[in-house]
């Protein structure tokens, strides 16, 4: 908003399938090639030819950031954010042991440790409620990442947990800026973390969300294409510093991006665990949340959707932006689920790397466009090099988010 | 900087072990007596442990009253009721007002997913149906109460354990704060389940007789389940609406201890770290405060912890200071715990009376603590309450209110 202090994003850590690092994430976004693999089915848990891959996270560089002994007492998802923490800490060019009660943690996750629930009512109806164990229960916390990072990075700031599902990331992003803005926080590590169990998979797959195998049993995602059928499950996590742009100024920080501003709204007409036909409700709350923030639809130089190749996922996100744009040509619309998969640190890597002008491939899998929806994803070309990018991100049941980012050259 | 928007509690709502609405709340609380009993949501009998602070049925007239109520979650029933009771006392028009949610919880569907689990593999009969799992993610509370109240606003789920109730009420004052909302329903609902209940017992933490925080024989926490929500809004928003206020928020902070996944730092140092940044938010000194409803679990890590951070905050003041300990009551609510607590603070407030912890048994002398034991205290004046919660993982949070009444603001 004019008059605030301006934030900015000064590092950036991803783990995801693709990437154990920023740039390696930014690779996989200019030449995306998404390779799921095959998910363990051998509990029982899925239908009969559901879906059966995910993109899951390669573990083997993980004690380059965290030691086995830290390790063996996290759940994956914790693991996972800590080792993205840690990347973002260095890229910022901070010193780890100089965090401290400045430092704010926010973090954004929909399924927390899914894996340590699943075996802890596991071991209490198949051996009974004594046999759990403790080390378990206090990693199954939504906040065990969040409490993590603080503790393997010493940030003795705010700790906050937001879980909204697939608007957690903006959501996130709103309670990180206020954090800054209010000078609570001299500086935010904000995070975006998941993963994706055998379980989880089943979960979602029963609720037909992902993507179903293809002829030569491919499973794409596919945002915006006429013949859709899901998204790609995926897990890891994106961690991002984020201070004043005066405190990054001051210690001669580079400057990825900028936060302009971030926002959410809810669409109670919106069926408990789907998307609503009608983008109407969220169309007016995005509309005001661009005029507040002195932004027309033209201003908007790249969109980062949070499309992920869900039938009714991705008609409320095209007609979100459809309302919006009015009928006139969409700018560069990037859907990072296409790369990574759908999960939020996707999200948030996707939107800070394409602020901070780096190239974007085709968006894999698209090959059809959807006529109901109008909308064709990044075709490859070169991007603008962008003023404004817009994120906009839509959950099942209700909840969407948005956020502003600005180029971080534009800040030096 | 003292932020220059005033905020107010115009309204409150309560699902607690005592019964269904804050009258049920307040009579519990003032009565002394525990609700902590044998549950019966599920079978204790293979625990450690068999209490809790369960939530009696729901009289019929409110199941009636609420639509879709058989599809909803334990957690989302007590959120959607406790939202609808806070917004009656209130008088506001929810629908089309700029309003947001910010909700609290650390299980939200878990035990209707414990259901559809067991089922799953097979040590349950029936079905595994999917319908189950239907408000199984940590939002589910907090979408309930935007879907059933029409809310178009921001609505943000926190999950940070037992911190998360308190910070989603700051999530609020600070969404009122820089104007995204006018008004803000904050608070928190989290359901008793088999993997909390197993988990603490896990951990040795539950004690096998009700808790008793702050006292010599305390041997460990109770778990209970509720909901507690405040209605609150910009001080102008409630005065163009000739809205009675029933207390002011007057601040908020938030810290983590970075120390160990469940024990607190030994001195306090979180805490107390959060209630200096509530109260300099509040623009008040330590001797200012006039009562603490404190986060009291019973543990014996919490208690000691949190009492050292006290007597570091408030030095020879503290003898002065009555302090609360609700979760005596009730039962420790998990996620929600700081919004039922913020509920009973009001209530302090609006009664002048602060609620007794049950039993006569003095407090540990020890922890250098007056403790409100074996009948309700009067509260003079316009007092100023600090509430407090730490949560797993180090998450702290402390929010600092004060009385309405008798201010002529």
């Amino acid at each position: 908003m004019i008059g605030q202090p301006r934030m900015v994003v000064t590092g950036l850590g991803v783990v995801d399938a693709n990437a154990w690092g920023a740039s390696e994430a930014a690779d996989s976004f200019a030449h995306p090639d998404p390779r799921p693999i095959a998910v363990d089915r051998s509990s029982g848990y899925h239908r009969k030819n559901g879906s059966s891959q995910a993109l899951l996270v390669d573990t083997t560089p993980q004690s380059n950031w965290l030691s086995p002994l830290a390790a063996r007492r996290m759940s994956a998802v914790s693991r996972f954010a800590v080792c993205a923490a840690k990347m973002a800490i260095k890229d910022a060019g901070l010193d780890p042991g100089a965090i401290g009660s400045e430092t704010a943690v926010v973090v954004s996750t929909a399924y927390g440790a899914a894996n340590i629930s699943e075996q802890i009512l596991r071991q209490s109806f198949l051996d009974g409620p004594t046999a759990l164990s403790p080390a378990l229960f206090t990693e199954s916390v939504a906040s065990a990442p969040a409490a993590q990072i603080a503790l393997n990075c010493g940030a003795r700031g705010a700790n906050v947990t937001v879980t909204q599902s697939q608007a957690g990331p903006a959501v996130a992003l709103v309670q990180s800026l206020n954090e800054l803005r209010t000078g609570r926080s001299e500086r935010v590590l904000i995070a975006a973390a998941d993963e994706m169990t055998p379980l989880m998979h089943a979960i979602l797959d029963r609720f037909l969300a992902l993507a179903r195998p293809d002829d030569h049993g491919a499973e794409r995602a596919r945002p915006f294409d006429r013949d859709r059928t899901g998204w790609l499950a995926a897990e890891g996590a994106t961690v991002a510093v984020l201070e004043l742009e005066s405190t990054a100024r001051d210690r001669g920080a580079p400057i990825l991006a900028e936060v302009m501003a971030a926002g959410n709204a809810f669409d109670p007409w919106s069926p408990r665990s789907g998307w609503s036909r009608n983008p109407g409700t969220l169309a007016r709350s995005l509309s005001r949340f661009l005029r507040e923030n002195d932004r027309t639809p033209a201003d908007i130089d790249i969109l980062v959707s949070g499309a992920c190749g869900h039938r009714g996922a991705d008609r409320l996100d095209g007609g979100l932006l459809t309302t919006i744009w009015q009928g006139a040509v969409l700018p560069p619309v990037l859907a990072p689920a296409a790369v990574s998969g759908a999960h939020g640190g996707s999200l948030l890597a996707g939107s800070i790397l394409a602020a901070s002008g780096k190239d974007f491939g085709p968006t894999p899998g698209f090959e059809n466009a959807d006529p109901e929806l109008g909308v064709v994803p990044h075709d490859g070309r070169k991007l603008p090099s962008p003023d404004c990018v817009l994120l906009t991100t839509c959950a099942a049941g209700g909840a969407a988010g948005w956020a502003l980012f600005g180029q971080g050259d534009r800040c030096n | 900087m003292k932020p220059d928007c005033r905020i107010v509690v115009t309204g409150i709502g309560a699902v607690s072990a005592y019964g269904w609405g804050v009258d049920s709340l307040r009579d519990g609380l003032m009565s002394g007596s525990t609700a902590i009993g044998v549950p019966t949501v599920f079978d204790t009998s293979e625990h450690r442990t068999h209490l809790a602070g369960e939530v009696p049925p729901v009289p019929q007239p409110l199941r009636s009253s609420i639509r879709g109520w058989d599809a909803l979650s334990r957690a989302d029933q007590f959120a959607v009721a406790a939202a609808d009771e806070a917004i009656r006392e209130s008088g506001l028009e929810i629908r089309g007002a700029p309003c947001g949610v910010f909700f609290g919880g650390s299980t939200a569907g878990m035990l209707e997913c414990e259901e559809w689990y067991s089922r799953l593999i097979g040590a349950r009969p029936g079905r595994p149906r999917l319908r189950l799992l239907a408000s199984q993610q940590l939002n589910g509370p907090g979408d309930a109460v935007a879907r059933h109240q029409r809310v178009t606003g921001p609505v943000q789920s926190v999950s940070s354990a037992c911190a998360s109730a308190g910070l989603a009420v700051g999530a609020a004052v600070e969404a009122i704060r820089n104007r995204s909302v006018d008004i803000a329903l904050a608070g928190g609902s989290d359901s008793l389940c088999q993997l909390t209940y197993g988990g603490f017992n896990s951990l040795r933490s539950v004690d096998a007789e009700p808790c008793r925080p702050f006292k010599l024989d305390r041997a460990g926490l109770s778990l209970g389940e509720g909901a507690g929500v405040l209605v609150l809004e910009s001080l102008d928003h409630a005065h163009n609406r000739r809205a009675r206020p029933l207390a002011e928020v007057l601040g908020y902070g938030a810290s983590c201890d970075a120390h160990h996944m469940t024990a607190p730092h030994p001195q306090g140092d979180g805490i107390l770290r959060a209630s200096e940044i509530a109260l300099a938010d509040a623009g008040l000194r330590p001797d200012e405060v006039t009562f603490i409803n404190s986060h009291g679990t019973g543990t014996t890590h919490n208690d000691p912890a949190e009492c050292r951070a006290y007597q570091r905050l408030f030095d020879s003041h503290l003898a002065m200071i009555p302090v609360t300990a609700t979760k005596a009551s009730i039962g420790h609510v998990l996620g929600a715990a700081g919004a039922l607590e913020a509920v009973a603070t009001v209530l302090a407030f609006r009664d002048s009376v602060i609620h007794p912890s049950p039993g006569e048994q003095p407090g540990d002398a020890e922890l250098g603590i007056d403790l409100v034991v074996g009948s309700a205290r009067r509260l003079e004046g316009r007092p100023v309450a600090l509430s407090t919660n730490l949560a797993f993982g180090g998450a702290n949070v402390a929010i600092v209110m004060q009385s309405w009444a008798g201010s002529g603001s």
